[in-house]
Parts: C-alpha cells; structure tokens; sequence
C-alpha cells in the first residue's frame, strides 16, 4: 500500500461523517450496552422461537406431578420445575417472554406516538395550544401512574389488551414533556431561524429540522419505557387486573398465585421475577448508552479512543511502507 | 486589513446609481420585544425597544455597512428587513413593494430574493443535514430545480464560495468555521437573489480568514449584482466593504454616510468617540491618540433615555434641547445625515467637549420598568 493510500485511510478515518453513524459506533463501544444488546437479543429470540425452545405445552396442566405435594422443582423432564397446576413453568417462561415483548413494545407506540404528536405541537406551536396541552399533560402526571393504569383498566374492562394501552397512556405526558423541552431548545436555533429565511414553510421546519435534532433524549425515554412498561404491566397482572383467563403464561400474572408457596416453593416467585428483571436491565443498559451516545457533550470519546488506536496502527504501517 | 481602493471605487458606483429607486426601505420602523411577566397570565409591562423609529434605504448594488456596539438592534433591523420578525410600527419597503404586513404566503416568493448569512457558522447550519442538502433546500423549498439540476447547481455554488465539489456529501462538523462560513453563503447565493443581510458574517473567523471572506463577498457582489445590508461591529472591516455607513446607537439610527466621509468627518459624537478607539497602527500617531472614553453604560432599551438617546453619556451635551427635544436626521453635507442638534457647532469647535465622570446609575440599567400604576 502506498503512503498517499495510507493517508487517504488516516483521513477517512479523522471524518466519520453523520452524526447517527457516529452516536452508532459509540454505542457498540460501550460495554454495558453491549450486555443490554446480548439481554434483549436472549429476550427478543425467546420470543419469536417460543415454540421450538419450549419443552411442554405452556398451557397443559399435569395435577399428577403435585400429588406428592407442592410443588416439584427442577428436573430433567422440567427444567425449570412445575407450577401449582402442574405446568412446565420453563416453557410457560419462555411464552411469557410474548407477552412481555408485545406488552412492551404496544405500551411505548401508545405512549410514543400521543406524547410526540402531543409534545411537538405545545412545543413548536406555544401559546395557548403549549398551555392547555401542558396542563392537561400535568394533570395527568399529579396522579400516580400505577394508579391512573388501575383506573383506566377501570374504565377499559380488564384483559392483557386494556392493561397496555392503559400503561401507554400514563406515559404520555412523559414523552409530551420530554420533546416539547427538547423542541423548544432547538425552536431558538440559528439554522431554524434560517430556514425561516429561505422560506421553509412551518411544519416541514418542524419535520426535517427540528425533529430529528429533538428526538434523541426522546428515544433514550423510549427504552427505558419498555422497562418500565414490562414491569407495570407484570403489576398490574399480578393485582389480577391484567389477562383473565389465569392460565395466560404472562409473568406478571404467574406471580399472582404463588405467595401461597413461598416456602415450598420459591422458585415459582423467583423464576418470572428473575425473568422480568433480566428482560428489563437489558433495555435499561440500552437505554443509557444510548443516553450516553447521544449526548453530544460526550460526543467523540469513545470514538477518538478507538480512532487513535487505528491512527498508530496506520502509521506504523506507513513508516513500514516508506523503509520498505 | 487594507481599508483603501475597495471603498473609494464603491462610493463611485453608488453614486452612478443614485437616481435608480433604492431597493430596500425602511421607513420609521419599530419592533418592539414585549416583556411580560405573571404566573398564569402573561401580563404586559414594558417594551424592549430593539429597533425604535429606523428611516434608511438602501440602493440598488449598494453595501450599506450597520455598525453600532452589541444590543443596539443592528441585527434585528436584519431579521427585521427580512420579515423574520412583525414590526412594530413602521413600513419595509422591498424593490418598490410594501412588505411590511405580508403574509408567510405571500412573502415567500419573495424570499427568493432576499436571504441571510449569518454571524454563528456552528449554529446556523443543521448539524444533521449533509452541506448539499443545507445548500439546495432554499432549491427545493422554491421549487427551483429537479434533484438532478439541484445536485449540479450545489456543486456550482459550493465552487463559487471556493468548497471542493465533493463536501456537498458531508456535514458540518466535518468542516472549520470559516468553511462553514462559506457553506452559510453558498445556500443564501442559492436562488439568485437580489439583496443579502450579512449578520456579521465575519466576527465569528479569525484575522486572517476574515479577510478572504470579505474579499469574497466583494467578489460575489461584483459577479451576482447583489446588494448588501452589511452588519457588523468591526469598523476597519465595515470600512472596507461599505459604500455607505448607518452607525446605530440604542434602536436608532445617529448618522448615515458614504463611508470614507463617515471615517474622515465624523458629525455624530457618538460616532466621534467611536471612530477614536479605533487603534492607529502608527505608533507615533498612536500615542498622541485620544480615545473618548464614554461614561457610564449603554441605557436599558426596555427604558431609553428621553429625548435624544446619547444625552446620558454624550461629552458634548447642552443644557438645551438635548434633554427635551428628539433629534431627526439631517442632511449636512451632501449625503451625510446626521441626528444631532448641534452637530455643526461640534465639527465648527465651537462646542467643547466636557469630561464626564463615569457615573453608576443604577436605574438606567433596570431590566424591566416598574409595571405601570393600575
């Protein structure tokens, strides 16, 4: 390789171009979100493959395996042991692991899409629309989420559907107030205000410049949603609010029946806890060094690490090629 | 920087066109920043008054240089000019046609051909959008040219401001502040405009950067047939590049004039003690150099000394009707407008200047007045 090639490297190098690839490579270099991938990876695969990973049928009840008492523990032909009826609770996990993603996944879109519809109109529009859209998003945070989610199942009729909507809708107002801060810090911008020269009409300024530089503390929020959207839902399923049909291999409501059994057999509490805490750091991990990443005062650092590291290997071999 | 042959052959080709009507006028043009205050609802107490009564017009392929220290309201006259702001009071006038109360609608054909560069090049470009898109939106946004014309007409404009081709595939932070600088002009060169307010475009750059960029602009001017409205606080490169100078001082206008006169014969005493702390970089000369030094600080907008605004701090002040009586523009010598009582008296000696203690008066500096009685 010549040395005009070589500086040619160094230089592409010195220039990631694109502040998205650029928060990419810093997140993929911070170990704890690599953790959170791997979590949610193991989440997310256990998911879509439930069935073929899955021993027994989540469902089937077997009363024989409890007549000895409650409740048999792990064994080769139940890995994770037998629930209080008897089913496999490896492969009611592994099912759980379903409702969780999809529990997850509807709570944040509800909230998500309300909240940033929401929080870029008060934000963007200000005025009036900014405060009675603020101050309905107040009301709705003065009363604590878990119990507006309960009124709202309340009101929707219970069932796994109700309890993720209703979680949705409690966070709203968080994400409303997330963008519509966001927004107004960028609303002041130099680039908004010359966009406004060249003629952008409003809502395209809102669209393609204020936007995507608004949505990153946003997107943080998002997982970290999902967290805590699996850990409400599993709440309020373990208040018995959540699926009423009980044999739902849902996490939250596997823990409903177990207190009974806390001292013949605890693994029947730990095993879904242990599952939603895992499913739940993962995001968190995520959701942090996407924090980090994202966080343009840190922009650079793990970035420059690695770019210093590849610049000393390119001049090695550029002194290399020269003596060569 | 050289402030010689640029600006003499300016006033030249101003003055060739005197007779052509001005292509920007502003006429007795107010903008008023509201301040408001109360928990619940806003209540109204008071005005800053960024722009208060400015009366300029700007000629065809003219660059009107607006000087005036920070907070005087130069840069709102831009923005104002431009319709980023809803005057006040008062009427903008653009190539023969009343803009002062169009719509967005309206003005956006129009926005065509008047555009900004700005003074910040970090924080006027979006750090998200590649340089060709930040060059073709004005493009796009008029409808001017297919993605394929469009994509040509960026790598034109960006060779124009003197940017290699291929940095319309990267973004901004790829590049130094005076580059960016350059980018900023490109996208306002973009639909071919008549007229460009540079919001001091050039105090941002270093030395040596400014002067490329200066010498640009004159560069474009020529080829483009612009028109500029100059902003800036730097008084050598104001000199450099104007035709004419507007020295503002707290929201108005104190003195227009062609610009070597402006330097040569100044009339304004705000502009007198201006022009004498500009450094002589003559060191004999430099000694014997006697900066007026200004008492006190500049009044608050939002609370502007009756009157004529520079009583407060003016070493030449009378006791008549510098406090009670507002001075308009007049035209001294020809083509040199002034708003001072008693300019003539000043540039004749006759009125001597007083030293005045620098005085701490604290209400001048008050924010906001007292809310008016109930």
């Amino acid at each position: 390789m010549s040395v005009a090639e070589l500086e040619a490297q160094e230089i592409q190098l010195e220039a990631p171009s694109g502040l998205w690839r650029d928060a990419w490579y810093r997140l993929i270099r911070n170990p704890g979100a690599v953790v959170g991938f791997v979590l949610v990876a193991i989440f997310v695969a256990c998911a879509i493959f439930a069935p073929l990973i899955a021993t027994h049928d989540p469902q089937e009840t077997n009363l024989l395996l409890i007549v000895k008492g409650c409740c048999p523990g792990p064994s080769r032909a139940h890995l994770l042991g037998v629930d209080q009826l008897g089913r496999d609770e490896f492969s009611r996990i592994i099912f759980g692991a379903r409702y969780s993603l999809v529990i997850g996944i509807v709570a944040v879109s509800v909230g998500l899409s309300v909240g940033l519809v929401l929080g870029a109109i008060a934000g963007y529009a200000g005025g009036l629309l900014d405060s009675v859209i603020m101050r309905l998003m107040d009301i709705m945070l003065a009363i604590p989420g878990l119990l507006l989610a309960i009124g709202l199942v309340a009101a929707l009729g219970q069932g796994l559907w109700q309890i993720m909507v209703a979680v949705g809708v409690v966070n709203i107002p968080i994400f409303a107030r997330l963008l519509r801060g966001s927004v107004l810090a960028q609303k002041e911008n130099e680039f908004i205000v010359a966009a406004r020269a060249v003629g952008v009409r409003r809502p395209r300024i809102l669209v393609s410049h204020i936007l995507p530089n608004a949505i990153a503390p946003v997107i943080v929020q998002g997982t970290l949603a999902m967290a805590t959207a699996i850990i409400d839902v599993a709440g309020l399923g373990f208040l018995g609010l959540g699926p009423q049909d009980p044999g739902t291999p849902e996490w939250g409501t596997m823990l409903t029946n177990v207190e009974r059994y806390f001292q013949s057999a605890p693994h029947l509490a730990l095993i879904p806890g242990v599952a939603i805490v895992i499913s739940v750091l993962g995001f968190n991990l995520i959701g942090d060094g996407l924090r980090e990443a994202l966080d343009p005062k840190l922009r650079g650092r793990v970035g420059r690490f690695r770019q210093r590291k590849m610049l000393g290997f390119l001049r090695r071999r550029r002194t290399a090629a020269r003596g060569a | 920087m050289g402030a010689d042959a640029g600006g003499r052959d300016g006033v030249t080709a101003a003055q060739s066109t005197n007779g052509a009507a001005p292509l920007v006028e502003l006429e007795n043009l107010k903008l008023y920043f509201p301040i408001k205050s109360g928990v619940v609802l806003d209540r109204h107490v008071g005005d800053v008054r960024a722009v208060d009564g400015v009366t300029l017009a700007i000629r065809r392929g003219e660059t009107l240089g607006l000087v005036g220290e920070s907070g005087c309201g130069k840069s709102t006259v831009g923005r104002t000019i431009l319709r980023l702001y809803k005057p006040t009071a008062g009427r903008i006038v653009f190539d023969g046609r009343d803009i002062t109360k169009l719509g967005e609608g309206a003005l956006r054909p129009l926005r065509r051909r008047m555009q900004m560069v700005f003074q910040d090049p970090f924080a006027s470009l979006n750090p998200r959008h590649s340089v060709g898109r930040i060059v073709g939106e004005p493009l796009r946004t008029h409808g001017l040219a297919t993605r394929r014309e469009a994509a040509a007409r960026v790598r034109d404009l960006l060779l124009t401001v003197g940017l290699p081709a291929d940095a319309a595939n990267r973004y901004p932070h790829e590049f130094s502040g005076g580059q960016r600088q350059r980018i900023g002009l490109a996208r306002a060169l973009s639909t071919n405009p008549d007229f460009i307010v540079a919001d001091e475009p050039v105090s941002a750059l270093d030395v040596s950067i400014q002067a490329q960029m200066i010498n640009l602009f004159e560069q474009l001017q020529e080829e483009f047939e612009l028109t500029y409205l100059f902003i800036a606080h730097d008084l050598a490169v104001v000199r450099h590049i104007s035709d004419r100078i507007a020295v503002m001082y707290l929201g108005t206008v104190v003195e227009v004039s062609p610009a070597d006169e402006l330097y040569d014969n100044p009339l304004h005493p705000y502009t007198i003690s201006l022009l004498s702390a500009v450094p002589i970089p003559d060191p004999v000369v430099e000694k014997q150099r006697e900066s007026i030094l200004l008492a006190g600080d500049v009044p608050s907008p939002a609370n502007p000394p009756s009157a004529c605004r520079f009583h407060t701090r003016c070493p030449y002040v009378q006791p008549t009707r510098c406090r009670d009586e507002a001075p308009v523009l007049r035209n001294l010598a020809t083509g040199h407008e002034v708003a001072c009582h008693w300019a003539e008296g000043i540039k004749a000696g006759e009125i001597k200047r007083h030293e005045l203690p620098p005085v701490f008066d604290p209400g001048l500096q008050e924010a906001a007045p007292e809310p008016p009685p109930v």
